[in-house]
Formats: C-alpha cells, sequence, structure tokens
C-alpha cells in the first residue's frame, strides 16, 4: 500500500491490515489458534531462557536481602544506582501501552488496534518489572511498606512532601488503571476463547474471566462506553506517571536533577522508549506467528515516526539544559553539564546522544522506516540509549555534586548488573505466558477495523463468506 | 590481684563460698583470676562479673586495701546506672604524658578526654589518646602467660623469676641485660634505680624507635646539662619550622597546637597573628597550616641553616659557602631573617626529631642567640625518665653476640619489629638462655621470648608519670585488666626486687616523697581527684652555652650535600633520599587500633595503608602512577611497597611512614601496609640518601577517602592573606552572590528555647583527624573495612576535607572539617518518604533510626553529603569485647539505616537533664560537643545561637563568618570562619591561583 493511493486505502482500511483472505473467521482463528495448537518447541526454548533469567533475579534479590544494598556498587555520594535506573526505565517502556491504547483511542487512531494488546501488556509487565526495584533498594526492605500511609498503632504517618511517596501513589495508580483498561478490553476476545474451548478446565476459566459476555447489544453499549471512560481516565496518568517519577529529580536541590524541564522531558522520553519496545517485541512475534498481514508495515512506520518525534523531544531537551546552565549562571548547574559532556562519565553521555538523538535520524528515510531489519537494530539501540539517560542523570549529577571532597566514582557490581539481566526474566517469562495463553492482538477491535466491518466499504458488498 | 593479696586478705572473707573454701569458689577463682585463655570473654560474662564485683563491694568493705579512685567532677555516693562517673588518669607516652578524664559507665570506661588542667592536654586531646580506649578493648591483646608459647600462669613467671633474680643478686648481676622503653615516671624511675643498685653490672639499654634524642643530646651537648624544651608557641609571633611536625606528630603537639592557635585567632588579636615557616621535605600537618613552605629535601636542612645562620649574622665570623647560597630562594631566607630579627625573644626556631644532633645544636643556638630561651623556649631539668638511646641498643646488641648477655628482659617496646635489621635482633635472641617479654600484645617479639607477661592497658594500671614541664601526674584503674595482664609499676617491681606486690601500694610509696607522710591521705585523694599535683611542674633553667659558637660549624658540607641532585636515569635507579616519620599508628604500637586504621591520614587522605610518597615530577620522571610497586634498595636492603603522589614533596625524596606491615596477626592490622623499618638504619635515623627505586610492574589498590583534589574554583574554603582581610574583612561573605533566599515552606520557630549552632574556626584548623576519632568513640561509629573504605563508604561523622591550592607541584593546603550543617531549612527532610529524619525545636536536624528504611533519598538530596549510610550490618561481626567500647547513651545502627551528626545530641540531653534538675539553663560551655571537646587547636565552638552572650553568637557576628552553600537557601546552623593567612610582604607572588 505504499504508494499514491495510500490516503484513500488509508480511508478504506483503518486498521491497515492487508491480506485478501482475511475474514471476521480467519482473523479468529489465526489468534485463537496460536493459544490452541500444540506449544511449538521455540516457545519452550524461549520460556526456559527467560524463566532462568527470572531465577537470577530471585536469587539477586535473595541475595540483597540477606546481606544488605551493600552488594551493589553504591557508595557515599551515589546514593542511588542501577535499581534507580531500572526503575525509571521499565516505567517509561510502561508508557507505550496505555499511550497507544488510551490516548490513541481517544484521538481514533484506529491504525492502534493490531498492537494495542500486545502493548498493553508490554506496559503491564514492564511496570510489574519497574515495581520491583523501589522496593529492593531501600535499606531495610522488610519495612519498606511504611511508606504506605497505613494506618497503626505506632502513629506513623508518611512524609506528603517527598516525592518518593509521589511516586508510590503514581505508579501504582498507573498499574491499576492499566491493568483494568487491558482486562476490559480482553473481556470479548476471552469470551471468544471460552466458546472455543474444549477442554473444562478452560471452559471454566475463560468462563470466569470473561464475566459472562455474550455479546448482546447492550453488552456492547456498556463496553463501548466503560472502555471509552477508561480511556479518558488513563489518559492523564499517561502522562503524569512520567512527570512524578521525574519529580523524584527535579524536586531535589541536586544540580542535575534540580530543573523544570524534567516533567515533560521525562514523558517524552518515556513514550520514546516505550515504542522502541513495541517495535521491538512485535518484530519478534509477528515474524514467529506469521502476523505480517496483521501487523502491517504500515504499524511498524507509523511508529517510527513517533519515535522519531519523541526522539527529537529528548534531544531538545539535552540543549536546553546546556543553554539554562549556562543562562543560569550557576556554577554548579554549569559543571555538572560539562561534566556529563566531557568528565569522567562522558562515554555514557555520548552513547546516550548517540543512541537517542542520532539514532532515530535514520527515520526520516522512508525506505529504512519501513525495513524491518533497520527499525529492530534501532528500536534496541534507542532503549540502550534511554537507559543511559538513565545513568547520565542518576549517577553522574550525584557523583560530582558541590563539594569536590565529596566526589567519587561509582561501578556497578555484579548483583547490579545480575538483577538488572534478571529482570528482563521476570519480564519475557510475563510475556510468553501472555501470548501462549491470552490473545496476543485484539480481535473484537481489528474486527472492527477491517475493511469488511465498515458498510460503506468498497470491499464490503457482502460477506466474503 | 596478686596473689599476695588474696592470702594476706585472707582472713576477711567476701562471701560464703570462700569462707568455706568451697571446690567451687577454688575453680572460680582459678577461671576469673587466673587467666582469662581463651577467646570467649563475652559481654555476659563481664556483666556477670560486674554485677558480682558490684555487689561485693558492699560486703568486700571489710577488704584491705581499699583502691580509692575519686571522682573528678561530681561524687557519686554509689554508680547510678545511666550516669557516668568521671576520673582522672594519665596516659604515659614515652618521655611525656597526658593528662586524662575518662568517663565511664557502670565501672566500664568508655570515652576519654583531656584534663583541663593538665599542661600537657589543657583538655583537649589527638587522635593517639582518642584511639587508647578502643585498644583497651583490643581482644587481640595477650591474655595469659606463655612460656616458649604455651600458656602458663603468672606464678609460675614469679616463681621462674625469683629463681632467677636470687642467681643474679649473688652474681650482681652480670649477664643480665633490661631492654626498656623510655618513661617518665617518678615511680619507674625508683624501681629503675633499685636495680641498678642491685645489678650493678647488669646492663640498662633504653630504646625508643621514634623519639627526641637527638634533642636531648644537642642540648646536652651545648649546655652541659641534660634539658628538655619546652615550647611556648602561644607567644611566639614567628615561627620557622625545619621538618618539624611540631602540630601533629611531634612530642607535646597538644599544648602546641593550642598555642598556635591562640596567636592566629585573628579576631582576639586585633588583626594580628603569627606567622610560620616551614621547611620540609613531605607534607606535614604544620606545612599544611604553614604561611610560607619551601619543599626541601630533609638532609638539606643542615644546608639551609647555615645559609641561615650566615644570614642572620650571629656569627660573625661565618660565611656560608657561595655555591651553598645558590641553592636557595634567597629571597626566602631574607625574608625569614627579616622576620626573625624583628622578632627577637617573641619566635621560635624548631628542628624535627629525624633532623640529626648538629642541627638541634644550630637550632638551639639561633634560639639562643635571639633570646627565645627563657621566653618562647623554657627549658626543664629531665627527671624521673629513662632517655632513649640509639647506641644504647648497639651496646647491648654487642654484648649480646659477645655472650656477655644471659639473660634479657624485654619491657614494653616491640624491638623484633622496630630495631634496624642489621642488629641481627632475631637472630641472637635466639642464643640466650632466659628471655622475657612483658607486652600487650603476643607480637614479633614475643614469639621469640622464653617467657611472656601480659602488660596491662594504662587504663587498668596504677602509676604515675612526669609531665614535659615535670608535673606531676597519676595513672589510676578504670578498670580491673581485662586480660589478666600486670601494670609496668608491678612488673618493674617484680624485675627489681624480685618481690611481688602490687601497683597501688608501689605507686604510693613513691608519691610519699611529693606529698610527705603527714596528710598524706588528703593530699593523695586530691591527686586522684585532680589527676596531677598543683604546681609540680619543674622550675626553668637558664643555663649558659657551654660550647663556643663557632665549634658548631664545621666543614660545609658540599659535596656530599648536593650528591643527590638528580643525575637522571633512565632505568629507573636514582641518588634518592628515604625519610621516615611516625604515621597516625605512631611507630606501630596502634597498629590494631580500627580507629586509627581506618583515620584518612590529614595529607594524603589514605587509610589503611602506608605508601612511599614522592613528588608530582619525581613520580613524572620515573613514570609513576599511584599505586605503582617499587623496589626501594638502599645498601644491602630492600622493599617492596606502592607510592603515593604526593603534592608538595620535595622532589627525590620519598617519605616512608612508619608502623604498618606488622607481622603480628591482629584482627586489624594483619596484612596492612608496608614495614618500612626494614629500610631503617642504625646509624642515620629517620633519613637515608643513595636509596635506588625500581619499578617491580605490581600495582596496589588504595583505600582513598578523597578523590578529587582541587576545589574547582568553588567558594569551598574561602582564604584570604591577612593585608586583604584587613582591607576587606567580610570577603568570605562577599565571595558568593545570589538571589534573594525564598523558602515555599514557612519557618519553624526559631526564636525561643535552646538554638544549638556551631562555628569551625577554618584559620586554626590544623585537619589532624581528633575530631573524626572523637566522634567515632562518642558516637559509637563502626570501622567498616579497606574494602568498604575504597568504596567509598567511610561512615567518619565528621571529616576533614582537604584541597590543594597552587601550583601541582607546591600546592598549598587548606582543611576543612565538615559534620552535619543542622540546615534549619534541610533539604534532606523535605525528601524523607517515612519521615524518618526531622527538625526539632533546638534546631537540631535529628535523625530516628527506627524509622528510617533506607531510601538513601537524604543523602541525595544533602549539599554537604555528610551523611552516612549503613550498607551491611557492619557491627554483627563486632567481638562482644569491643562492644564494651560503646557509649550507652547512643543508639548502635542496623544495617540500612543512615546516619549522621546531631550535635551530640545525648550530651545536650544530659546537659538539659542535669540543668533542669538544679532549676536552671543550661550554661555556655556547659556543653561540649565531641569534637570540640577533643579539638587541640580550638577551633570548634559550639552553643546556644540566640544567646546574644553565647561565644558562638558572638563568632558567629565575626566579620569572617560565613556559611557553606548558603546560596542554596538551606540556612546551616554550622558556619566557618574564614582562613587567614599571613605570609610576608616581602614575598611576592606566593599565592597562585587555583589548579
Amino acid at each position: 500500500m505504499a504508494n499514491g493511493t495510500e490516503n484513500i486505502a488509508e480511508y478504506s482500511n483503518p486498521g491497515q491490515v492487508t491480506g485478501d483472505k482475511l475474514s471476521f473467521k480467519s482473523l479468529t482463528d489465526k489468534i485463537s489458534g496460536i493459544t490452541e495448537r500444540k506449544t511449538p518447541p521455540v516457545w519452550f526454548v524461549a520460556f526456559g531462557a527467560a524463566f532462568s533469567l527470572l531465577l537470577v533475579l530471585l536469587g539477586s534479590i535473595g541475595y540483597l536481602v540477606w546481606e544488605g544494598v551493600g552488594i551493589w556498587g553504591l557508595n557515599n555520594p551515589v546514593g542511588w544506582g542501577w535499581a534507580i535506573i531500572n526503575f525509571v526505565w521499565w516505567v517509561g517502556i510502561g508508557h507505550a501501552g496505555t499511550l497507544i491504547s488510551a490516548i490513541l483511542f481517544l484521538l481514533r487512531q484506529r491504525w492502534r488496534t493490531s498492537i494495542n494488546r500486545f502493548a498493553e501488556a508490554m506496559t503491564l509487565f514492564a511496570i510489574m518489572c519497574a515495581l520491583i526495584f523501589p522496593g529492593i533498594h531501600v535499606g531495610r526492605i522488610w519495612v519498606a511498606y511504611w511508606m504506605a500511609p497505613i494506618p497503626n498503632q505506632m502513629s506513623m504517618w508518611p512524609n506528603f512532601r517527598s516525592p518518593l511517596l509521589w511516586d508510590v501513589f503514581a505508579v501504582s495508580t498507573y498499574f491499576t488503571a492499566s491493568l483494568l483498561f487491558w482486562f476490559t478490553g480482553l473481556i470479548p476476545d476471552l469470551a471468544t476463547f471460552r466458546d472455543r474451548a474444549k477442554k473444562k478446565l478452560k471452559k471454566l476459566v475463560f468462563g470466569i474471566l470473561s464475566l459472562g459476555w455474550r455479546g448482546g447489544n447492550r453488552q456492547w453499549r456498556h463496553y463501548e462506553l466503560a472502555y471509552l471512560i477508561l480511556a479518558g481516565i488513563s489518559t492523564p496518568l499517561v502522562l503524569s506517571v512520567h512527570s512524578v517519577v521525574s519529580t523524584d529529580f527535579a524536586v531535589s536541590i541536586l544540580p542535575g536533577w534540580h530543573t523544570t524541564i524534567f516533567p515533560p522531558y521525562f514523558v517524552a522520553g518515556a513514550i520514546f522508549s516505550g515504542f522502541a519496545m513495541v517495535v521491538t517485541l512485535t518484530i519478534i512475534a509477528r515474524k514467529i506467528y506469521s502476523l505480517e498481514h496483521i501487523i502491517t508495515i504500515d504499524h511498524l512506520e507509523k511508529m517510527n515516526k513517533i519515535m522519531l518525534l519523541t526522539g527529537m523531544m529528548v534531544g531538545y531537551a539535552y540543549s536546553i539544559e546546556f543553554f539554562i546552565a549556562w543562562y543560569s549562571g550557576n556554577i554548579y548547574e554549569q559543571f555538572v553539564f560539562l561534566n556529563r559532556a566531557f568528565g569522567n562519565y562522558a562515554w555514557a553521555y555520548w552513547i546516550m546522544i548517540s543512541c537517542n538523538v542520532l539514532v532515530p535520524q535514520i527515520f526520516w528515510v522512508k525506505r529504512w522506516r519501513r525495513a524491518v531489519p533497520v527499525m529492530f537494530v534501532a528500536s534496541i539501540l534507542i532503549n540502550v540509549g534511554m537507559w543511559f539517560e538513565r545513568f547520565v542523570i542518576v549517577v553522574t549529577s550525584l557523583s560530582r555534586d558541590f563539594l569536590p571532597a565529596n566526589w567519587d566514582y561509582y561501578k556497578p557490581t555484579f548483583w547490579d548488573i545480575s538483577t538488572f539481566v534478571g529482570s528482563f526474566g521476570l519480564f519475557f517469562t510475563l510475556f510468553l505466558l501472555f501470548i501462549r495463553f491470552l490473545p496476543m492482538i485484539s480481535m473484537t477491535e481489528v474486527k472492527a477495523v477491517l475493511p469488511q466491518a465498515d458498510p460503506h466499504s468498497r470491499t464490503s458488498g457482502g460477506l466474503d463468506e | 590481684m596478686s596473689k599476695k593479696v588474696k592470702n594476706n586478705a585472707q582472713k576477711y572473707w567476701q562471701s560464703l563460698d570462700q569462707l568455706a573454701d568451697s571446690p567451687e569458689y577454688r575453680k572460680y577463682l582459678l577461671q576469673r583470676y587466673q587467666e582469662e585463655t581463651d577467646n570467649s570473654f563475652s559481654r555476659r560474662n563481664f556483666l556477670s562479673l560486674m554485677g558480682a564485683s558490684l555487689a561485693l563491694a558492699g560486703l568486700a568493705s571489710c577488704r584491705r586495701p581499699v583502691e580509692k579512685i575519686i571522682p573528678y567532677v561530681s561524687q557519686p555516693e554509689e554508680i547510678i546506672p545511666g550516669v557516668p562517673n568521671y576520673y582522672a588518669t594519665s596516659m604515659p607516652f614515652g618521655n611525656s604524658a597526658y593528662g586524662l578524664i575518662v568517663e565511664c559507665h557502670e565501672g566500664r570506661p568508655t570515652k576519654i578526654e583531656g584534663n583541663p588542667v593538665h599542661p600537657s592536654t589543657m583538655g583537649s586531646s589527638d587522635i593517639l589518646i582518642q584511639a587508647s580506649i578502643l585498644g583497651l578493648y583490643d581482644p587481640d591483646r595477650s591474655r595469659s602467660v606463655k612460656h616458649n608459647g604455651s600458656k602458663k600462669s603468672y606464678e609460675d613467671f614469679v616463681a621462674f623469676w625469683i629463681g632467677l633474680h636470687e642467681e643474679f643478686s649473688k652474681n650482681r648481676g652480670e649477664g643480665l641485660a633490661v631492654l626498656s622503653e623510655s618513661f617518665s615516671s617518678p615511680t619507674l624511675a625508683r624501681l629503675k634505680n633499685d636495680f641498678a643498685k642491685k645489678f650493678p653490672r647488669a646492663h640498662w639499654a633504653t630504646y625508643e624507635p621514634i623519639s627526641d634524642e637527638n634533642i636531648y643530646k644537642a642540648i646536652k651537648q651545648v649546655t652541659g646539662e641534660d634539658l628538655r624544651p619546652v615550647y611556648h608557641y602561644d607567644k611566639a609571633d614567628v615561627i620557622l619550622s625545619l621538618d618539624s611536625d611540631f602540630l601533629q606528630t611531634e612530642s607535646e603537639n597538644i599544648s602546641a597546637a593550642r598555642g598556635f592557635a591562640e596567636k592566629r585567632n585573628v579576631t582576639e588579636n586585633g588583626n594580628a597573628m603569627n606567622r610560620l615557616y616551614v621547611v620540609e621535605s613531605a607534607y606535614s600537618v604544620t606545612g599544611s597550616v604553614a604561611d610560607h613552605r619551601m619543599r626541601l629535601s630533609s638532609n638539606r636542612i643542615y644546608e639551609f641553616l647555615y645559609v641561615l645562620v650566615d644570614k642572620l649574622n650571629i656569627y660573625p665570623s661565618f660565611t656560608a659557602h657561595k655555591s651553598l647560597s645558590d641553592q636557595f630562594d634567597m629571597e626566602w631566607i631574607s625574608a625569614v631573617v627579616d622576620d626573625l630579627k624583628k622578632a627577637k625573644g617573641r619566635c621560635i626556631v624548631i628542628a624535627g626529631r629525624n633532623q640529626s644532633q648538629e642541627v638541634h645544636e644550630l637550632v638551639f643556638a639561633i634560639n639562643f642567640l635571639l633570646g627565645n630561651i627563657g621566653n618562647t623556649v623554657t627549658l626543664k631539668e629531665i627527671q624521673d625518665t629513662s632517655l632513649p638511646n640509639r647506641h644504647d641498643i648497639a651496646r647491648l646488641m654487642t654484648n649480646l653476640k659477645n655472650g656477655n648477655v644471659k639473660t634479657l628482659v624485654i619491657i614494653g617496646g616491640n624491638p623484633a619489629y622496630n630495631v634496624p635489621s642489621e642488629h641481627e635482633f632475631k637472630y641472637w635472641m635466639d642464643r640466650l638462655e632466659h628471655s622475657v617479654h612483658f607486652s600487650e600484645y603476643y607480637d614479633e617479639t614475643s614469639t621469640m621470648t622464653e617467657w611472656h607477661v601480659p602488660r596491662a592497658h594504662y587504663l587498668e594500671s596504677w602509676g604515675d608519670v612526669r609531665a614535659a614541664d615535670g608535673t606531676l601526674g597519676v595513672i589510676q584503674p578504670m578498670i580491673e585488666p581485662l586480660f589478666g595482664g600486670k601494670s609496668n609499676v608491678e612488673f618493674y617491681n617484680l624485675i627489681s626486687s624480685g618481690d611481688e606486690r602490687i601497683g597501688y601500694d608501689i605507686t604510693r610509696e613513691t608519691w610519699i616523697k611529693f606529698l610527705g607522710t603527714r596528710n598524706f591521705e588528703d593530699k593523695w585523694r586530691l591527686i586522684l581527684h585532680d589527676g596531677l599535683l598543683e604546681n609540680s611542674f619543674l622550675p626553668n633553667r637558664n643555663p649558659r652555652l657551654k660550647r663556643p659558637y663557632d665549634s658548631m660549624i664545621k666543614e660545609v658540607p658540599i659535596d656530599d650535600g648536593l650528591a643527590f641532585t638528580a643525575e637522571f636515569n633512565p632505568k629507573l635507579t636514582f641518588h634518592l633520599e628515604l625519610t621516615f616519620h611516625p604515621s597516625k599508628l605512631y611507630d606501630g604500637r596502634y597498629a590494631n587500633n580500627g580507629w586509627l586504621m581506618e583515620l584518612p591520614d590529614p595529607i594524603t587522605k589514605l587509610a589503611w595503608d602506608n605508601a612511599a610518597l614522592i613528588s608530582p615530577a619525581t613520580a613524572r620522571e620515573l613514570e609513576l602512577k599511584n599505586g605503582d610497586i617499587i623496589e626501594i634498595s638502599h645498601q644491602n636492603k630492600k622493599l617492596d611497597i606502592p607510592i603515593w603522589i604526593s603534592p608538595g614533596q620535595a622532589d627525590y625524596s620519598i617519605s616512608l611512614p612508619l608502623g604498618y606491615g606488622r607481622e603480628f596477626p591482629g584482627r586489624v592490622c594483619k596484612g596492612i601496609g608496608f614495614d618500612t623499618y626494614k629500610l631503617m638504619d642504625s646509624s642515620n635515623g629517620f633519613m637515608l640518601t643513595g636509596a635506588s627505586i625500581i619499578r617491580t610492574g605490581g600495582r596496589h589498590d588504595f583505600a582513598n577517602t578523597q578523590d578529587h583534589n582541587s576545589m574547582e574554583g568553588r567558594p569551598v574554603v574561602r582564604e584570604a592573606d591577612l593585608e586583604e582581610f584587613k582591607r576587606n574583612p567580610s570577603f568570605a561573605k562577599e565571595m558568593v552572590e545570589h538571589p534573594p533566599l525564598k523558602s515555599i515552606f514557612p519557618d519553624h520557630d526559631y526564636s525561643r528555647g535552646y538554638q544549638w549552632g556551631m562555628v569551625i574556626d577554618l584559620n586554626v584548623c590544623i585537619g589532624c583527624g581528633a575530631c573524626t576519632i572523637a566522634c567515632q568513640s562518642e558516637n559509637n561509629i563502626p570501622i567498616v573495612g579497606k574494602e568498604q573504605v575504597s568504596r567509598g563508604r567511610e561512615m567518619h561523622w565528621i571529616r576533614n576535607d582537604r584541597y590543594y591550592v597552587g601550583n601541582s607541584d607546591d600546592p598549598q593546603i587548606v582543611h576543612q572539617p565538615v559534620a552535619c550543617q543542622q540546615c534549619e531549612n534541610a533539604p534532606c527532610e523535605q525528601v524523607c518518604p517515612v519521615a524518618a529524619t526531622t527538625h526539632d525545636k533546638e534546631g537540631l536536624n535529628t535523625m530516628n533510626y527506627n524509622r528510617c528504611i533506607g531510601t538513601r533519598y537524604c543523602s541525595n538530596n544533602c549539599p554537604y553529603k555528610v551523611r552516612r549510610f549503613n550498607f551491611f550490618n557492619y557491627v554483627k561481626d563486632m567481638p562482644e569485647v569491643i562492644r564494651m567500647a560503646q557509649n550507652p547513651d547512643v543508639t548502635v545502627r542496623s544495617r540500612g539505616v543512615m546516619e549522621k551528626c546531631t550535635f551530640c545530641i545525648q550530651r545536650l540531653t544530659r546537659a538539659k537533664r542535669n540543668a533542669k534538675a538544679e532549676g536552671r539553663t543550661v550554661k555556655d560551655g556547659e556543653v561540649l560537643t565531641a569534637c570540640q571537646q577533643a579539638c587541640p587547636a580550638n577551633a570548634i565552638h559550639f552553643g546556644n545561637i540566640i544567646d546574644p552572650e553565647s561565644n558562638v553568637s558572638k563568632l558567629k557576628t565575626d566579620e569572617r563568618n560565613h556559611d557553606l552553600l548558603g546560596e542554596l537557601n538551606v540556612r546551616p546552623r554550622n558556619s566557618y570562619l574564614a582562613k587567614i593567612r599571613n605570609p610576608n610582604p616581602l614575598l611576592k607572588g606566593y599565592k597562585s591561583d587555583d589548579v
């Protein structure tokens, strides 16, 4: 469809799915079939690998609880290291799902339907990974619950002036809203699974999960409304959660953290990395399960465009930080930014700039924007760059702050690395379970954007069956 | 308690068991008194024993003699749990002693302070004094008498010695030798005399690896008398130090620091201050506060002195050789000469103890001719001491080799570790018939002697001392010997008399001489209360110079003096100078002290290890980096040691700190550092020339607490010359411009009650580190070990930042102690999610350890980075006996908790409680923080800042007063008085730009 008739095509095929054979039934068969067929061996291989990494995570956390956060590379000026970097990074990744589901839904970007389920699941799992880190990075893990406002006999109450507390609320709210939104969207598809199930247990489980969905007109009406309301609720959360995460830094007085640009800059960065992760995962899944006709190159291209946009937004933020540092006349601020670019962590800074600012520029070229191998590499590099962005913010600012006598170099230990690598184990374990047992593409929504669903469509002269 | 006393006291019974003399009681006695042989001295044991002894105290009033310990501050009728008692005592140290006040909790000493009325401490202390409390509880101290390595009882040793004693009594000591440490004690002197009378043919040698021997010898040489110089820095306007670190590692450093600080206090002295010139090879604490510092190899000090003497024109007939004068910056020397001449009778020239006798003779003559003797330098007769003598040990070794010594008794010291290796001490020790070592540790020497007898810590002993000015002081025990050691006086007495007596009786016997028999008990009680005999200092002596001045000037050593001026050899072989310096472990006797080990060196900021210090230029020439291991060889001695580049070090001079690399397997010192004694030479003392080095290719990792040495042009330590300061007294405040400071949060009410605040005078701070150790002792700060320090996790609540200023080869140094600044608008408080750190109404930023969950956000948001996090459970493996050194008023922090300075809140609480009980308010100066109390320079001031009469509130109005990072609107309660240097206006361009 990459020709001059694109506009017409888009009008006539808002879901951007391709393939003449795609019908309601074939779509249902295709998506349901993935979970109904015998588990392919490649899934077991992947699951084995992911689960091993999950065990690495559990082992690392176990040792952490046993010994203390001293097993990480933290030191006196650098009180936060990989744990907080990983937290912010995973939360960032968890942005694309809800953005695609909620904001693009409200904006009537109907091409989202092929990827939204996928992206939402990714969001949930990314937030789960993220939530591990603030929980385990505290010194006394067994009392981390004191951050929650739980009435108790000791009259202890959290300090609502602390951004860490805002974090607790922001991320948990976001997680709850995303979970509900995801589940609501799943209901009609779960009912399809229930109807197709042949085994008793499966019937029972999907029967319970589909909440008695029968596909009646009134149910559809309520469902659509609920979905719309949830989209409305989720939309501000997409923007708020990373804004609040950014206040962890922005509210402090540390040069390099204490900047007002952080909320929008963090949100842009989060969307940037979230889309990159969706692209990475989508490319793999559509290849393995032959979903190229449902998740088409057009979908990928659209996401690449968003990455190009948000990549330039973070690039702008990087440059404006330098300008403000110079403009402020604050020697500490000026030093921090010069130190980022030319100091002892310059290597991290230039990795960040290369991956986040330079790499997305290739998407100006349409051929590359639509070339799967190019975007696969680029999307991975972007997430590497976004990880380093958090590294640069967290570590360089702390390691060289106001009094030069305090300066120290921060190096991760084996346990920093194993915990981070292990968090991928959790992510992929959940993700593999998801694609094995649940519809990874929203059948309901894709059907609604198939040309056949449009009574005015040229191809909807009649049901093609 | 000795056996004899027990026998005497047998008619008095202490318990029913004892009366019945039951087997259980005998067993108990055996366990209790014979030897604490295993390592299981638990706190439970200790507490039960303490409980038992308290219970017995009531019963035991019949016991004689009752050893009275009189409280210093208030006399308790009994020990009140939770209320500490304070007792006066003294810490013997070489040829001097420090008067102390020791805080005891329920019979357990926990904290040491200086005795305000003692001339050597004046209420302050230094790192060694502060850390010695930890030495008391060192679990690695020897716990039993040993004979050829196997455990014996003290009675066995006594029986052995009585046999030998009888034998030697017959032949008047033929074949008997004693090797002792030096001391300054009337009782020990008396016992030594008794020994000499009884065994006239015996040989008594006194050895100290680090001593003022050359100074004493020089004064003896020029005056004919054994005299000790006492310096009065509080009267000196100009000081020239030649390789003398008189503020830190030389004798009487505390009173020196105090006097120096008084003369440096521009506020009180009406904008006048002293001027310090330092000529030295290695950067010392004294050099770091100098107004002018010249780096010069130690062995060229002699030449420098020649040129100085020439310019001073005090020897009319003498002119330094022209080629010698050309070697030095004559402008610099003229400036010094000019200042010294202007300040006749008000100046001090002092040379370091590592300088030769000849240098000290000349220095004495200069002081004499400048009229300083009797004014800034007074001379005291040396009484009741055993002066160390390097030749003595050489004679002893000769006697050993000739077979003239059959039995050697080593009292204290550790000659196997610190006697120069050419004496082959270890080899000859094996050839003795009998050898005895009396020491606190079963150390390098003990392992090669036949007998080892454990020595009690000074806090466990009776004894007496003479301070540098002759003031008599008493050592009284704070606790019964934890590991069953014997005190010095008891052992000396046994050796000389062959008789066993308790230290209390031996000491009192001596004091009858000073106090007379009339009213002895009353006077004795007063001595115990005060810790010293008032006005017992010795009169000043005003000797004449015995030798004609001119004869002091020997041949000008042009040839050898200049020999080392570097022929560069690409094979990395040099003709280098080696200098040896006491480290923070002094001569190595404190090597097993974790507080000292972990204290960063004031100059290099290295914790744990020592290193060969070399200058940046030498390092560049030899292509050496920090941590490169080199092999130093001098004559036939070799040592592998890593280097550390020390800006300000003299080129081609290597400084080697002593006291590390012990073979003694203590849990702290094992495998730490490098034994620089291996290079020491018996003839030349503390400096050698002609050493060469080769890079071995090895690397060593150091634990350095300050990675960055420059202030990066930031207004951190604010400094000005005296002239600049006079022109613009508020220069420090003007160094920072900022917009109006406003907060979105409402202020706390700071207008009522006590509002605590602190002022640190950077002008007098010498950076010695006493505050750090005092804080560690007071606040139960854990030792974390080298690995943790190298990862930046040291726990010190007050640290000393050291910055280099100026030329990177020859910089100036500034020090800045930084503890929690107790911000009124504290950034840490706002970000804690669980409100574990909050403000109290007295302006303290308090920590609630129980509430802390360890997010470390407070530390990230602290601009001073003074918060310390317990990354691990650092006290988990602390031996039970060391736990006894902990202050019961301060919580021991667990893993995962943030901690920091709270202005010694436990002391504030105690003072407020006392004041409330007496119906008054806390007086200014009534409560001192631990760092303030320890500071020898009185740089730290603390008190109620809203009381207009308080010292601290007056200092807060000083023109030099400024906040550190005040522009952040954190409003610190702690402020600093800017540093002022007083360079000679004749010397231009000394101050250079920040690197």
